[in-house]
């Protein structure tokens, strides 16, 4: 919100305080200044054109003026028509910098000396009106600018939700007043009341239909009005809150709000059917043509304003042309009314226009406020559109506002903060910022907030009134700490344990990535993983409504980012949760969020390259695994969804499945805009933290080892799981290790068979064994192997 | 006939001449080998000697064998050392040619970030606290003291699947479901986690987002104690020099409530071009929790208070390594997250 330091200097003494210091004090107690531009005119002069005539030779359109500077006249040209004689304008002499930022120099213009520059509001950066020269309606010439209009600072403020009251100049004047300690200089209920004669009351008619949606509405008649041009200086506050002057009546109400908060609305009051004025729902079918010039369709959802006849405003949102100000106006109706917060935001959203009166109803404004603000327009009114503001006005009040009562033990102040507040420097607070504070008997204090602060209502909130204008920067910063008899032990986070297996990772040259859970719903359908999916009922686009159900959609388009940008060999996996609908159990709505280790690697463009890669995708499972503590995983094969399907394995855990790893399916990575081949593994972490033991050291050896290799020549479809298991069972305990480390096919193999070559480590725990124990063994593995699959052997 | 003494001098010239090692191995295979050795064929005819010289020819030639021997070892000795003295030329190698790629891989920069934001609070005491990330809208609204129609709930635009059921648009759940667990305080606990708010995805803000929440529920705590322990964490992950002030705002569910700023690294608070003058950086939200809060987990608020408060981990990181664009911690560009 814009607020202007002039503007501010209405209400409270600013003698001494510099914009910046005053935007700081502000941010001190809690309304943020975002920015502050500060316009210094104090450089430019107040001039009185004598005599305007067009320049001879020119081919643009200019215009020499001769301007009387008090002491002296001068010669300036300009290019817009509008300095008439007679006319203050605003004078720049050579030499200066216009607040837009321009140097002026003393220049000649074909033939005629130019000595100086008269501005425009936009140069002075009073408002965006460039349309002509801006022509001062006082001042006198010789004299600085700033003698009719004063240097401005505009801040930009924010406000938060709670305080719909600091929505105009008045409420941040009272929070910057109290942060300077300085009292305000006005009061927040105008005592302005009408004299004319008859009692507003009977002129018009005012209902209220629906007393939740509306706790208030004052009508205040005013007659005989001048509708006109504002005086420039409010037209200048206007434009500095980046409101458009339109006409005084218009200007009023829109000056009242940015100074009370108190949105107001002015009808035409000739133009309201029968006189009267009814707070209802709209009717189905009722439209409304609103002052933005759009038509509007209106559902019973919505409240408006209507007269005897049809809707001519929606409460709280915008006015109707029909019963608009004009020209022609002479009695008004000034409505200031209380409207219900949600139903006036509902509307504003329904209708998708948010205005400076539905920003401040939305946030629920005292109905106290709607009097204070009727007053103030009322008492403009009469200054400037010389209205006769009638005594007695329409006030439709069926619920009135609950006075807010707090007990406080002052002493929570101190204990709340951390640091001693005097007590007559808490109260002092209080009542600058217009509670009334009674101190009771036994020391506690009965506190009435004032009646624009509905924020207001349990003791922390006092605590929180005096903490933020005392100063929290006065409160020296504390390490909690008192004798506790009750703790839990330390465990480490899941987020910690899982650093073991991103060690791992990082090792195998695997980069962590952080992607996005909300996915492309129509993409998961496609890879056919959408079927326990949740979609989001208002995405903010397709791309991501939809929460993912795997790990590894993200990570294939991670793959696919990557390449586009030039990288080959991408290996990269993510830690995440994914979001699975629950089937048949209606305990809770809430999905299961499974915690997941995702990896994908590029796996080359051939079928040996790819299967290389599947198998150093098995020992990334095995390290991942093994390295929190979890028993080995088993591999078998299976078929998923995703994955290639001859080359896809469950992954299990005991009897567990985790997961699936292989290479992905041909058709997933062509979805994806993929070329070649990719490996991937996705596995549920949780039954792996929660398997995971404690590692207990094993003795060294102490004898020493043989170590023998068997190439086994079998049929193609017998695995080197079924070979080692029968390798395992033949060889009883002599044993110590087994492990197949090559598969051969060609010369000396027979088609359709393969060579799976073995090592083979022997080891007692007793004693040295001897070679031909070892021989002995081996032959007994062969005839075994020969016996179970008809193997045979190469050496 | 030769004898030992002669055969020694004859091998020790021939050692004192070598100057390679395999010159050394050939004298000494030469001489002393075990078949055809000089030595050794010396001895042959030892048996065709008379019985009183036997014992002579025999020390003779130990004494040859084991002079021959240590001159040698000396020999290789001398031959290694000069070896030694020469080697940073002779193998001297170019070190300014660089090593091969080590080939590992990067833990993302927000993980490094968040668990340094987990270490120093776990040194204060706070436990790590985890929660659903789909919530309901009681936990992620109403116990936070945020009623259906509150004015402050557009500040968390949330997305729904149902009217009841939304992603959680902050961490605050996982207090509120702590709370009911733990039921009796002391609670020290931070909830570090994935967020969500309807914000379309600029370099600022992005719909999708991580947090570490932080509650303390304990006896007399104060504004100063919440100050505190901001300080500690900023001063702890950003240096000493680091400054942090509360401003006043406003939050449902804190009473009173503060955005928490910390003094910029660059200007020290003076006011630079990267804290766009203001002398402080943004970093998040606190407060003493509201008592309705506490109500809502399940603590007496006369017996209890606390404070809480809350970050954006990607702020955090923002802040620490100087990245400008809060899309590219989700984007995965490699070239982002091996910088990390």
């Amino acid at each position: 919100m814009k607020i202007s330091y002039e503007w501010l200097r209405d209400f409270v003494d600013l003698d001494g305080v510099t914009p910046k210091e005053a935007a700081d004090a502000l941010t001190r107690v809690g309304i943020e200044v975002e920015s502050l531009t500060v316009i210094d005119v104090s450089e430019i002069v107040i001039g009185r054109v004598l005599e305007q005539k067009k320049h001879p030779k020119s081919r643009n359109d200019l215009w020499i003026h001769q301007v009387d500077l008090g002491d002296r006249t001068e010669q300036i040209i300009a290019g817009a028509p509008n300095a008439v004689p007679g006319s203050l304008v605003p004078v720049a002499l050579p030499g200066t910098t216009v607040p837009n930022g321009k140097l002026v120099k003393d220049l000649n213009i074909a033939g005629f000396s130019a000595k100086g520059m008269l501005c425009s509001a936009e140069e002075l950066l009073l408002s965006d009106d460039h349309s002509g020269i801006l022509i001062l309606d006082a001042g006198k010439p010789g004299d600085p600018l700033t003698s009719v209009i004063p240097n401005q600072a505009i801040m930009d403020a924010e406000v938060t939700s709670n305080r719909p009251d600091c929505m105009g100049h008045m409420g941040i004047a009272r929070e910057l007043a109290a942060g300077l300690d300085r009292m305000m200089k006005v009061d927040f209920m105008p005592a302005f009341t009408g004299k004319a004669e008859p009692a507003g009351r009977e002129m018009v008619e005012v209902s209220i239909d629906d007393p939740d949606l509306c706790t208030r509405y004052i009508g205040g008649v005013i007659t005989g009005v001048k509708v006109g041009p504002s005086p420039l200086w409010l037209q200048r506050r206007l434009r500095a809150c980046a409101v458009r002057p339109i006409n005084n009546l218009v200007d009023i109400s829109n000056y009242v709000l940015l100074e009370y908060a108190q949105p107001l609305h002015v009808f035409d009051r000739s133009k309201l059917a029968g006189g009267q004025v009814h707070v209802r729902r709209a009717r189905a079918g009722e439209k409304l043509l609103c002052l933005d010039g759009v038509d509007r369709d209106l559902t019973p959802d919505m409240l408006v304003i209507a007269d005897a006849e049809k809707p001519v405003a929606i409460a709280g949102v915008i006015g109707g042309e029909a019963s608009a100000v004009t020209d022609a106006t002479q009695d008004v109706l000034l409505e200031a009314a209380t409207f219900n917060g949600p139903s006036v935001r509902q509307t504003a959203r329904a209708l998708g226009l948010r205005t400076e009166a539905s920003a401040r109803f939305e946030k629920g404004l005292p109905a106290e406020l709607a009097l204070a603000g009727a007053r103030r327009a009322a008492a403009l009114i009469s200054e400037l559109a010389g209205g006769q503001v009638h005594r007695e006005w329409a006030d439709v009040y069926p619920r009135p506002q609950e006075p807010i009562r707090i007990r406080l033990k002052p002493w929570l102040i101190d204990e709340v903060l951390g640091i001693h507040v005097p007590l007559e420097e808490s109260e002092g607070i209080l009542v600058k910022l217009g509670f009334h504070v009674r101190i009771l008997g036994d020391g506690e204090w009965d506190v009435l907030p004032p009646v624009f602060r509905l924020d207001v209502s349990i003791p922390e909130d006092l605590v929180e009134e005096v903490g933020r204008v005392w100063g929290y920067d006065r409160v020296p910063p504390t390490l909690p700490g008192r004798r506790h008899d009750r703790w839990t032990p330390a465990v480490p986070s899941i987020g910690r344990r899982l650093d073991a297996t991103r060690q791992v990772l990082a090792g195998a040259g695997f980069t962590e990535t952080w992607n996005p859970a909300l996915v492309s719903g129509r993409m998961l359908e496609q890879l056919r993983v959408g079927a326990r999916a949740l979609r989001v009922s208002n995405a903010l686009s397709d791309d991501m409504d939809t929460l993912r159900t795997s790990l590894l959609p993200s990570l294939i388009s991670v793959v696919a980012l990557n390449r586009d940008r030039g990288r080959t060999d991408v290996k990269v996996y993510e830690i995440a949760s994914v979001f699975l609908a629950r089937v048949g159990d209606k305990t809770t709505q809430q999905p299961e969020e499974p915690l997941r280790l995702g990896v994908v690697a590029d796996a080359g463009t051939t079928a040996e390259s790819s299967r290389d890669a599947f198998y150093a995708m098995k020992s990334v499972v095995d390290g991942c695994v093994g390295e929190l503590g979890a028993p080995e995983c088993t591999f078998q094969r299976a078929s998923a969804e995703l994955f290639h399907p001859g080359r896809c394995a469950a992954v299990f855990l005991d009897a567990r499945q985790l997961g699936f790893m292989g290479e992905l399916h041909p058709s997933v990575v062509a979805e994806l805009n993929l070329e070649g081949r990719l490996v991937a593994m996705e596995i549920d972490l949780d039954p792996v933290l929660a398997a995971a033991a404690v590692k207990r050291a094993q003795s060294l050896p102490r004898f020493p080892a043989i170590e023998r290799d068997l190439a086994v020549v079998v049929e193609e479809h017998v695995a080197a799981a079924a070979i080692l298991a029968v390798i395992k069972e033949a060889a009883h305990d002599g044993l110590e290790s087994v492990r197949p480390f090559d598969e051969y096919r060609g010369a000396q193999v027979p088609e359709g068979h393969k060579s799976v070559a073995f090592a083979l480590t022997f080891r007692s725990p007793e004693r040295t064994l001897t070679d031909a124990e070892v021989d002995k063994v081996m032959a007994e593995i062969r005839l075994s192997l020969e016996k179970k699959h008809g193997a045979g052997f190469r050496t | 006939m030769t004898d030992p003494r002669s055969l020694t001098d004859e091998a020790l010239a021939a050692i004192g001449q070598a100057r390679t090692e395999s010159e050394l191995a050939a004298i000494e295979v030469d001489y002393l080998g075990r078949k055809n050795g000089r030595i050794s064929v010396l001895l042959s005819g030892i048996g065709k000697l008379p019985p009183a010289e036997r014992a002579a020819l025999g020390q003779g030639a130990n004494e040859a064998k084991r002079a021959i021997e240590s001159a040698l070892a000396a020999k290789r000795h001398q031959l290694e050392d000069e070896r030694l003295a020469d080697i940073a030329e002779t193998e001297a190698i170019d070190i300014t040619f660089p090593g091969p790629p080590l080939g590992r891989g990067h833990l993302h920069v927000l993980t490094q970030v968040q668990r340094q934001i987990e270490t120093v609070l776990e040194s204060l005491g706070y436990k790590v606290e985890l929660g659903p990330e789909v919530e309901t809208e009681w936990y992620n609204f109403e116990a936070l003291n945020i009623p259906p129609e509150h004015p402050a709930r557009e500040n968390w635009d949330s997305f729904y699947f149902t009217p009841d059921l939304l992603l959680r648009a902050h961490t605050s759940p996982v207090q509120i479901r702590a709370m009911q667990r733990i039921k009796e305080p002391p609670i020290y606990i931070i909830t570090p986690g994935r967020c969500y708010r309807r914000d379309p995805p600029e370099a600022t803000r992005l719909p999708y987002f991580s947090q570490v929440e932080g509650l303390a529920v304990d006896k007399g705590l104060t504004v100063g104690d919440m100050k505190g322990t901001l300080l500690y964490m900023i001063q702890s992950l950003y240096g000493e020099e680091r400054k942090v002030r509360v401003r006043p705002s406003y939050f449902p569910f804190t009473e009173p409530s503060f955005e928490f700023d910390v003094s910029c690294g660059i200007c020290a608070g003076a006011g630079c071009k990267s804290c766009r003058y203001k002398g402080w950086l943004e970093v998040g939200g606190c407060g003493m929790v509201h008592p309705q809060v506490l109500r809502n987990g399940g603590i007496d608020p006369e017996k209890w208070n606390g404070y809480a408060w809350g970050f954006g981990i990607e702020r955090m990181a923002m802040l620490k390594h100087d990245i400008e664009d809060i899309r590219l911690f989700y984007e995965s560009d490699l070239r982002f997250l091996e910088q990390f």
